[in-house]
């Protein structure tokens, strides 16, 4: 073991893109270099919304979620464009194909920044070398800039990439911490959110100092389990691991049986995927989750085994969903000889709060029985907030995921 | 074959059948017509399709002279669709222009036809779609699935097809045909032991190449006989060159089992069974040189290579050792 | 066959008839244009089987010579290379010849093609006009009627009859209907003077070929023929036909979906909820169905807000013109919204809602012949 690293510990690196969207149309154009750029929804509209800007554009004060005629009022020479998502996603997986030829211990979060497990990299020079390289790639390769965050865990890693922007490299030790990152307004601690602030500073809690000094039990009382979590960060502490599968976490929830004995028996068969379709259905409705992609496997007599799945156009989750399609993907692939196991897998998970539900004329009266319903819980979630009402089941058609991008590609630089 | 007459000649059952199903007007949904190659099945479904759109049909008879007629015939009827095995087989891809084909409305009237040729080469998924619209078929829509495995297609599919038999032509009344045809009585016994498929068979009797084949079996087998030394040479000068193809090996070894049928036919005394009538002297002759049973070792020699040809064994190889064992 | 014709002329007709062409036919034949001179005249015609167009060049019109020197006949060339050739001839004139060997010469000044051509009888037989169930309107209103309710067609195909426009002549009543089961648009028109003889039960034309006729037609007040026959519509103006095959099965009936009672109602200018709706889906732009919530606030003010989780919310306050009935909340997609405001072709709206899990309807406040019915969103 390498002197320079330390005996105990892990070496963690948050790498965070500096104004993604703007940098990968500079890159793209090189002509826009140097000058204040946003991107935004809808750039003939005045009304049009920032959705990321240019060092050179925040320099006039244009931020996020501002108007564009704000912005063009702020900037008068500032170059509005529309975003171009396949191009971020392509930059995005170039960049984590980088990341990947240091080790294969990387957690993509979003299009524009991941985390890294170095712990193991000796051989690859000392930590900051190490970033100095990857940050040295992707400026070259991709003309892109980052900045990196070296600490020993995830929290200190993302707090750190974000002390220096644009290209910067922060190291935060945990003796640092009482001069960095203590004296910090409360606000800027990540996982503080507007209203989480608002109660911190209702006791008092002005810094994340205040926090990791704060009195724990208070903290649990107005916070709940997350007042104990947030102090925990505060003082330095996470046992996250970089978990490379978290991106596919609920990606498939998926049970297979085999059959007391081979069976050509279609009734047999549907009974089967009833019983598996259920057990699917619990488990999805147990995690909150709905499926866009229905794979069944069918293996025969021989061992013989295909597995066929099926595109969705909504995204499903009941028991009778999943039973037709996959018996719908039976009674198209089966080849009549005798089945020894059968599969049902959800694929394509999303989360039920990332969905909605576009209804149907032919069957939305069952949703609207229960309109009441419904609305009586919005009125006590607006009340009580989101976690009133876990869902313990849901019919749905047309169902779509509502975040402007989705994660499943964050796999693929992998490919 | 261009009457339901012509065709009752090849087919009595099958051809009675599909005549009834018109002259009752009781036209099924789905037609499987299952049966060897050569049976006369697409003769049968276009005559049946033609049956259907001829515009000056006689009882069952077609008149091919009108427009609909000679436009099934040129493959150009807008109506009548022809899905045949792109490649290995059938893809998902052309039931799915199929399928598309019928939500819409025939582009002449609502009469449509679609014949499916060598039905048992769907992939699993096409069939299962082809079922799809078996089950629910649309009004004036007839389907014909045509195959040589018929036991290949699915149980589903078949149970909801009506089931028609094209069975193989008996090689006498083959002969017979053939003879009628002006072939001489030599050749039609040879080609109808060799086929069961008139036009196969007329075709191999003008063919030259046939005629050479025939030539350099006897060939061999005279050299076998008399300069068993060089047959090595004869198999790599002489036969090679002539049976290039895989299955124009197959084709000479056919011709090769025949003769050595014709053998030991002579040797059980059953000559009205020879089929090279004209090789009298040369069997008699062979008949002192070989014994029954070395007859019967060499035609399971010969059956051997066969089977080897068909696993892609090098056919000179295959050769070489064949004629080995047949000189011994 | 044989005629003289003015190139230009045959320039255009060729150019109409070529957007039926498609060379990836399963009929042969297809991939050829269809030539028939007779004595009034030449037409050409062009079909990929779903549609087909007839372009008819006259011999004479108004006085003045398109067509000389016709001996009648048909024939069917290659239509890979006749535009080009059609397009390079040096003169005004061309003459066109075929033989009884189907051998044809094109000549124009010192340029001369041969090209083989196939039978005329090889190709499909479209069908004949039957008046008794033609009825006509100006090509305008047509093409206003097909553009108001095509976008609403499905685009799947898992109900294939859906992927089509149902087409109702009832007692002098013409109405367009179409849905994709997310939304709903439909176009009445009472016809003018001599059509309400005229009835036919529903037919439906695939959505894919009415848009391709609102392409090809003109915007004139000229009128038009519509013919329907039992496995084709034709469309007539007075040299262009347009033919399309019709879809199989039964539409299904919509028209008890319509909501006959309102909750709630809100009138505004159709371009001020355009323009709030489209500002608050931009930043979801890439998501095929971003969903937008109205919301009525106090008076007759209107909250509509976009969702991105990246960027957090886009919240847009608008004033309608009066708002009647209930409170409501209500989640829908932004480009069903934006869609039927478009099609909807009014300065003045009217929203009518009866509920946030029930479709609502947008009409002009003052004619109740366009309707647009829009399913809401659920949201979790």
């Amino acid at each position: 073991m390498s002197k320079r690293y330390p005996t105990n510990g892990q070496i963690i690196f948050h790498v965070d893109m500096n104004s993604f969207y703007a940098s990968v149309e500079m890159a793209f154009d090189p002509s826009l270099k140097g000058k204040p750029l946003a991107i935004a929804g809808n750039p003939e509209e005045r009304r049009g919304i920032v959705v990321t800007s240019s060092y050179e554009a925040r320099k006039y004060g244009v931020k996020t979620t501002m108007p564009v005629g704000e912005a063009i009022r702020l900037c008068p020479n500032l170059t509005v464009m529309r975003p171009n998502f396949q191009r971020y996603k392509q930059a995005s997986r170039e960049m984590f194909k980088i990341l990947a030829d240091v080790t294969p211990v990387i957690q993509p979060v979003s299009i524009d920044e991941g985390y890294m497990d170095v712990t193991l990299c000796a051989d690859q020079g000392s930590p900051p070398e190490i970033a100095e390289a990857i940050q040295r790639r992707i400026t070259e390769e991709l003309d892109l800039p980052c900045s990196i965050g070296i600490a020993p865990n995830k929290f200190l890693a993302k707090m750190a990439s974000d002390m220096k922007k644009p290209m910067g490299i922060t190291i935060l030790r945990k003796r640092d911490l009482a001069t960095t990152l203590w004296p910090l307004p409360i606000e800027e601690m990540y996982g503080v959110g507007e209203k989480t602030a608002v109660k911190l500073r209702n006791l008092k809690i002005e810094t994340i100092g205040d926090l990791a000094e704060a009195d724990t039990w208070q903290l649990k009382h107005v916070l709940g389990i997350n007042g104990e979590r947030l102090q925990n960060r505060a003082k330095g502490i996470d046992s996250r691991p970089v978990d490379p599968d978290a991106v596919n976490e609920f990606k498939s929830i998926g049970t297979s049986t085999t059959l007391p004995y081979d069976t050509t028996q279609e009734n047999e068969v549907r009974q089967v995927l009833r019983r598996l379709a259920r057990k699917v259905s619990d488990r999805m409705d147990a995690k909150r989750v709905l499926a866009h992609n229905v794979q069944l496997t069918i293996r025969y007599h021989d061992r013989r085994t295909v597995t066929r799945s099926m595109q969705l156009q909504d995204y499903i989750g009941t028991a009778d969903e999943l039973f037709s399609i996959s018996f719908s993907l039976f009674e198209e692939h089966w080849n009549q000889q005798p089945i020894r196991l059968l599969g049902i897998t959800a694929q394509d998970l999303a989360e039920k709060k990332e969905i909605t539900q576009q209804l149907d004329i032919f069957s939305y009266e069952k949703h609207a029985e229960k309109e009441k319903l419904y609305e009586a819980m919005n009125n006590l979630t607006d009340k009580y907030g989101k976690h009133m009402f876990p869902d313990l089941s849901s019919t749905s058609k047309s169902t779509q995921v509502s975040t402007s991008f989705q994660k499943d590609f964050l796999n693929d630089y992998k490919k | 074959m261009q009457t339901w007459t012509e065709l009752k000649e090849i087919q009595p059952l099958a051809g009675q059948m599909l005549v009834n199903s018109f002259k009752k007007n009781r036209i099924s949904h789905a037609y499987l017509f299952q049966g060897p190659e050569g049976t006369g099945k697409r003769e049968a479904s276009i005559l049946f399709t033609k049956g259907l759109f001829c515009e000056q049909l006689d009882g069952a008879e077609p008149c091919h002279q009108c427009r609909n007629c000679i436009r099934i015939d040129s493959g150009n009827h807008p109506d009548v669709h022809w899905i045949e095995p792109d490649g290995q087989s059938i893809k998902k891809e052309q039931i799915l222009h199929l399928q598309k084909e019928f939500t819409y409305t025939g582009m002449e009237s609502n009469q449509k036809v679609y014949v499916v040729v060598d039905a048992d080469k769907m992939t699993t998924n096409a069939s299962n779609r082809l079922l799809k619209f078996l089950e629910e078929p649309t009004q004036q829509t007839t389907a014909m699935l045509l195959t040589e495995n018929g036991q290949a297609l699915l149980n589903t599919i078949r149970s909801r097809c009506q089931l028609l038999a094209f069975q193989p032509l008996p090689p006498h009344r083959l002969q017979q045909k053939l003879s009628s045809e002006g072939v001489s009585e030599s050749n039609a016994r040879l080609l109808s032991a060799l086929t069961n498929d008139l036009t196969e068979a007329l075709d191999m009797n003008k063919d030259e190449w046939f005629a050479n084949a025939r030539k350099l079996v006897i060939q061999l087998i005279e050299v076998l006989q008399s300069k068993p030394n060089e047959v090595l040479l004869f198999v790599n000068h002489q036969w090679m060159p002539h049976f290039k193809e895989r299955d124009q090996m197959q084709q000479g070894l056919d011709l090769l089992v025949l003769w050595f049928q014709d053998l030991i036919n002579q040797f059980v005394g059953r000559e009205e069974e020879v089929v090279f009538v004209q090789e009298r002297e040369k069997r008699e002759q062979a008949s002192m040189q070989w014994s029954r049973q070395t007859a019967t070792d060499q035609l399971s020699h010969i059956l051997e290579a066969k089977r080897k040809i068909n696993q892609n064994v090098h056919p000179t190889l295959v050769m070489e050792q064949l004629t080995l064992y047949l000189k011994r | 066959m044989k005629f003289t014709i003015q190139r230009e002329q045959l320039m255009e007709s060729v150019q109409h008839v070529m957007k039926a062409i498609s060379s990836r036919t399963t009929i042969p034949i297809l991939t050829g244009m269809k030539l028939e001179a007779t004595a009034e005249g030449v037409k050409l015609t062009g079909s990929d089987s779903d549609i087909s167009i007839e372009s008819f060049i006259p011999a004479e019109e108004d006085g003045i010579v398109y067509v000389e020197g016709i001996e009648p006949g048909s024939i069917v060339l290659q239509a890979k290379y006749f535009p080009d050739i059609v397009r390079k001839l040096p003169q005004s004139t061309v003459d066109i010849e075929s033989d009884n060997r189907l051998n044809i010469t094109i000549q124009s000044g010192s340029a001369e093609f041969h090209l083989n051509g196939q039978d005329a009888e090889e190709y499909p037989q479209l069908p004949q006009v039957h008046t008794d169930n033609s009825f006509e309107l100006p090509i305008d209103l047509l093409k206003s009627l097909v553009r108001q309710t095509v976008f609403a067609v499905s685009s799947s195909e898992t109900r294939p009859i859906l992927t089509g426009v149902k087409v109702q002549l009832d007692e002098g009543e013409l109405s367009f209907t179409a849905t994709d089961s997310h939304r709903l648009a439909s176009r009445k028109l009472k016809l003018e003077n001599g059509n309400d003889q005229t009835s036919f039960s529903s037919v439906v034309i695939p959505g894919k070929s009415l848009t391709e006729l609102n392409k090809i037609l003109a915007d004139t007040e000229d009128n038009i023929e519509i013919s329907v026959t039992d496995n084709q519509v034709l469309f007539r103006t007075k040299h262009l036909f347009f033919l399309s095959r019709l879809l199989e099965g039964n539409y299904p009936e919509t028209s008890r979906l319509i909501p006959e009672q309102s909750k709630t109602v809100v009138t505004m200018g159709a371009k001020e909820l355009l323009n709030s709706v489209d500002r608050a889906s931009l930043l979801a732009r890439e998501n095929r169905n971003n969903v937008v919530r109205l919301v009525t606030k106090e008076g007759r003010e209107i909250e509509i807000t976009g969702n991105s989780p990246e960027v957090g919310n886009v919240v847009e306050e608008v004033e309608a013109d009066s708002v009647d009935g209930e409170d409501l909340k209500i989640s829908f997609s932004a480009k069903y919204m934006m869609d039927a405001l478009k099609a909807v072709d009014h300065d003045q709206v009217k929203v009518e809602f009866t509920g946030a899990m029930r479709p609502f309807l947008i009409r002009p406040i003052d004619d109740d012949q366009i309707l647009q019915l829009i399913l809401p969103v659920r949201t979790y």
